[in-house]
């Protein structure tokens, strides 16, 4: 092969390298590991590692440059112009074989109990580029502990690390805990904790993804399944507004582990635990399972769900009819997807006539644009933040890491103070800094909104963190009193919990929830009584619990891993949702249900409730979700909010 | 002319005199070789250790899909299988299998080979899907009424793998071990620590008869 430099170019900050006789133009920096995977190139690694800075310490990556006089690590040299690289050679496969040969001396080889072994480097990689044969099998292997506990979630087998040192640099890098350490030298080397101490940080799920073999590992996904039986659905996080991208990997109809899905501009490929460890909930059999009547006073009965909408379309009729239409009160839940809260915006305000709808206790008074224009990958580009309490972070814990990697890579000062933090203090604090940062969490909007305009001098945008994964979305749905999709102002109506009180006193005489809404259920005494003297309570959920309990007319829905539709995050990221698991009923999915209840009640222009037909509806309809399709952010502007 | 007549009625004649390949089935059954790919048989260690570890290759290496494994892990103080996991189910479709013995090939421990049962007819389609509890090789009376002294020598393969009496039946076999089942002298899955909770043995001369 021939192999001539590759032409220098205009100067345009960056530089031209030939990498296999290929040539490439890219970015001065860039890595000879990134040039090569922008050819197409693979080059094997254990160490180097997307997210963290290169150490070149497992040698796998080593390539032949010339005039370079030996071999150099991939990972760690940058690209110069005229560079000439071969990944390729006899040179460089008898290094990777010796690399390999040597990872694989101590290593056990229990692929076959492995949890990673499927989707492991060290099986890959020796498959593709290994010697096939040991020149140590004689002598017995190092041996260390296995299955070693390091916390209620990891699993640490030490004869199985290669000492890539991800682990450690993750804890170094990424969250700052530095709660893994090796220990010892040369061959008696081995992965541990500092002191020998449990784990405690709040992002332990993410070491086993980042162990490029099988030494650390979920103890929730241990021997659950292997990796090929996987079926994989790429899905959204249901825990917190954050919106980390998930795959949701399920065997046999039961979800066995959320896997990281990397979405630079939202999670940058970090789960929090309590995320991460929310999928058993998801394959509880405790279900609302059949539709079902249970008239006041009268026998509870089985119908089906066709019934069932006509029932409770003739309750809801019956209450308008009698006490008009603002004695019924609608509720939905942060936990629906944006076709369901359009379609319960719609029905609640166009065709029942109802102003009381929300979904939530509290009230909310009206969106403010800039509430949410802080993104959150423009974290990193703040050269101070201010973290208003510590709901943010504990609503969305992944949060914290992003604050690391600003504090970590652009040297921003985060100052986490107080919700009562006196606004002048702050804005001293912050004085220098160019562009700042301000994340709060709902109850605190006001006062952030009084810390902005007390500070001067620099570029203020704030991100207020919502709660629930779809709470940005159920607003700007317009399952708010007063407010209807896409903030246009609407008659004013009741808020969360002065529905539930007014139902309890027998002002609202019907009441139409659609849940589940672990939200509601906060409300205690209120919400029992209301349920118990509402004349009709027509409620449309997934999982058996106090409003299910006291419905008169019961539908089933689908749950969150069982349909299609989209979430916004809290800083307006509309993302897609897909099913991971079969529905638990063969009942229609709660768009349907709504559009048949809506045609019951006598609306004619509704189509039959399809979630991408809705989807296409709402995104007419309101231009910001036109705008962010799918995976982008919808921004709303002043004029169209006030 | 004639010549080809004589020949042919001398073979005929030779045929009419021999003893007849037919055998009275069932009463009589022949042996089958040594390398007979039937029933699968889940074998076990000699201190009574499944070696099966739940590795699930067999069900990744399996043409048809007819393999289904859940594994466990074990417990320290009383584990079925020697090191961290175990299968807690094992289940075989012998419908569908086509018993091509890939399962055998991807075990990494020995633990699952083809055996000599080859009589798998059954009056209803759930009862073809065999349970772990009626694939595991039985202990420790295994070992003894279905181990006759190996041909090749004391010692050559502990687990039966290779050798089958000719002088024993496969279905007599089965049937000492349905006896001592029934009789409440066989083991049972307390006794090999098989958890409750997974399906036991669908007792001969119950249901399957009434089906």
């Amino acid at each position: 092969m021939t192999q001539t430099p590759a032409a220098p170019g205009p100067d345009d900050g960056r530089v031209g390298v030939t990498i296999d006789g290929r040539e490439v133009r890219v970015p001065k920096g860039t890595l000879v590991l990134d040039a090569a995977t922008e050819l197409g190139i693979h080059i094997p690694i254990y160490c180097a590692h997307a997210k963290l800075d290169p150490v070149a310490v497992c040698r796998m990556c080593l390539v032949h440059i010339e005039k370079f006089p030996k071999p150099q690590p991939a990972c760690a040299t940058t690209v110069a112009e005229g560079m000439v690289v071969t990944t390729n050679n006899a040179e460089v496969t008898k290094l990777r074989e010796g690399v390999l040969e040597f990872l694989l001396v101590n290593h056990p080889l229990d692929c076959p109990v492995c949890d990673r072994g499927g989707e492991c480097d060290l099986q890959d990689f020796t498959f593709r580029y290994g010697p096939g044969t040991s020149r140590f099998p004689i002598t017995e292997k190092v041996h260390f502990a296995k299955a070693l506990p390091l916390s209620q979630h990891i699993e640490l087998d030490q004869e199985r690390c290669i000492l890539c040192w991800r682990c450690v640099r993750y804890y170094d890098e990424i969250t700052g805990e530095k709660e893994i350490v090796l220990q010892q030298r040369g061959v008696q080397t081995l992965v541990t904790t500092f002191n020998g101490e449990q784990l405690k940080s709040n992002f332990q799920g993410n070491l086993p993804e980042v162990c490029p073999v099988g030494a650390l590992t979920h103890r929730e996904y241990r021997f659950r399944a292997r990796p090929w039986e996987l079926q994989r659905a790429p899905s959204v996080c249901p825990e917190c507004s954050y919106g980390c991208n998930i795959n949701a990997d399920s065997r046999d109809f039961e979800i066995k582990r959320f896997a990281s899905r990397d979405n630079p501009l939202v999670d940058d490929m970090w789960l929090c635990d309590r995320g991460r460890y929310s999928f058993p909930q998801w394959n509880t059999s405790e279900r609302v399972r059949r539709p079902q009547l249970r008239p006041r006073g009268g026998e509870q009965r089985d119908v089906t769900a066709v019934e069932a909408i006509s029932a409770a379309a003739r309750e809801l009729r019956a209450v308008v009819d009698q006490h008009g239409s603002g004695a019924v009160g609608v509720l939905g839940s942060a936990l629906n997807t944006n076709e369901e809260l359009w379609l319960l915006g719609r029905l609640a305000r166009d065709v029942i006539g109802t102003p009381h709808i929300d979904h939530q206790l509290e009230p909310f008074e009206k969106l403010d644009p800039a509430e949410h224009a802080l993104g959150i990958a423009d974290i990193e580009e703040c050269d101070a933040l201010v973290v208003l309490g510590a709901e943010p972070e504990a609503e969305a814990p992944v949060l914290t890491l992003r604050l690391f990697k600003a504090e970590r890579k652009r040297g921003a000062r985060v100052h986490r103070l107080d919700h009562g933090a006196d606004p002048s203090r702050i804005a001293s604090a912050v004085r220098g800094a160019k562009t700042i940062g301000v994340i709060a969490d709902e109850t605190n909007r006001a006062h952030a909104a009084r810390v902005a305009a007390a500070i001067t001098g620099g570029a203020v945008r704030r991100l207020t963190v919502t709660r629930g994964v779809n709470g940005r979305g159920a607003k700007d749905m317009g399952v708010l009193p007063g407010l209807a999709a896409g903030y246009r102002s609407a008659p004013s109506g009741k808020h969360g919990r002065e529905i539930l009180e007014a139902a309890a006193s027998g002002a609202l005489r019907a009441l139409l929830i659609l849940g589940p809404n672990p939200a509601l259920e906060t409300a205690g005494d209120v919400l029992q009584r209301a349920l118990a003297r509402a004349d009709s309570v027509v409620v449309i959920d997934s999982r058996p619990g106090v409003c299910a309990g006291a419905a008169t007319v019961l539908i089933p829905g689908h749950a969150f891993f069982e349909k299609h539709g989209t979430v916004t995050n809290l800083e307006g990221r509309v993302q897609r949702i897909r099913p991971a698991l079969p529905p638990a009923t063969p009942t229609p999915t709660e768009t349907r249900v709504l559009s048949s209840l809506a045609a019951e009640l006598g609306a004619r222009d509704w189509d039959r409730g399809e979630p991408s037909a809705v989807n296409r509806a709402l995104r007419a309809a309101l231009a910001p979700y036109a705008a962010a399709g799918n995976g982008g952010r919808a921004t709303w502007v002043a004029e169209a909010v006030a | 002319m004639i010549k080809e007549i004589v020949q042919g009625m001398a073979f005929t004649l030779k045929q009419m005199l021999s003893r007849p390949l037919t055998v009275q089935y069932p009463e009589e059954q022949k042996p089958v070789p040594v390398r007979h790919r039937g029933r699968h048989i889940l074998h076990r260690y000699d201190n009574g250790l499944e070696r099966c570890i739940g590795c699930e290759l067999c069900a990744a290496n399996c043409p048809v899909g007819c393999i289904y494994v859940e594994a466990a892990e074990n417990d320290p103080a009383n584990p079925v299988s020697p090191g961290e996991r175990y299968a807690i189910r094992y289940e075989i479709n012998l419908m569908r299998c086509i018993y091509c013995g890939y399962c055998a090939e991807a075990c990494p421990t020995e633990a699952i080979t083809l055996g000599p049962q080859y009589e798998l007819a059954d009056y209803r389609r759930e009862h073809t899907v065999v349970t772990k509890a009626e694939l595991l090789e039985s202990w420790p009376h295994f070992a003894q009424s279905r181990r006759p002294p190996s041909p090749r020598g004391a010692g050559a393969d502990q687990t039966g793998r290779e050798e089958i009496d000719p002088g024993v039946s496969p279905r007599l076999a089965w049937d000492l071990v349905d006896a001592r089942r029934q009789s409440g002298q066989g083991p049972h899955a307390g006794d090999l620590g098989i958890p409750a909770d997974v399906p036991t043995v669908t007792e001969p001369g119950t249901t399957r008869d009434n089906a």
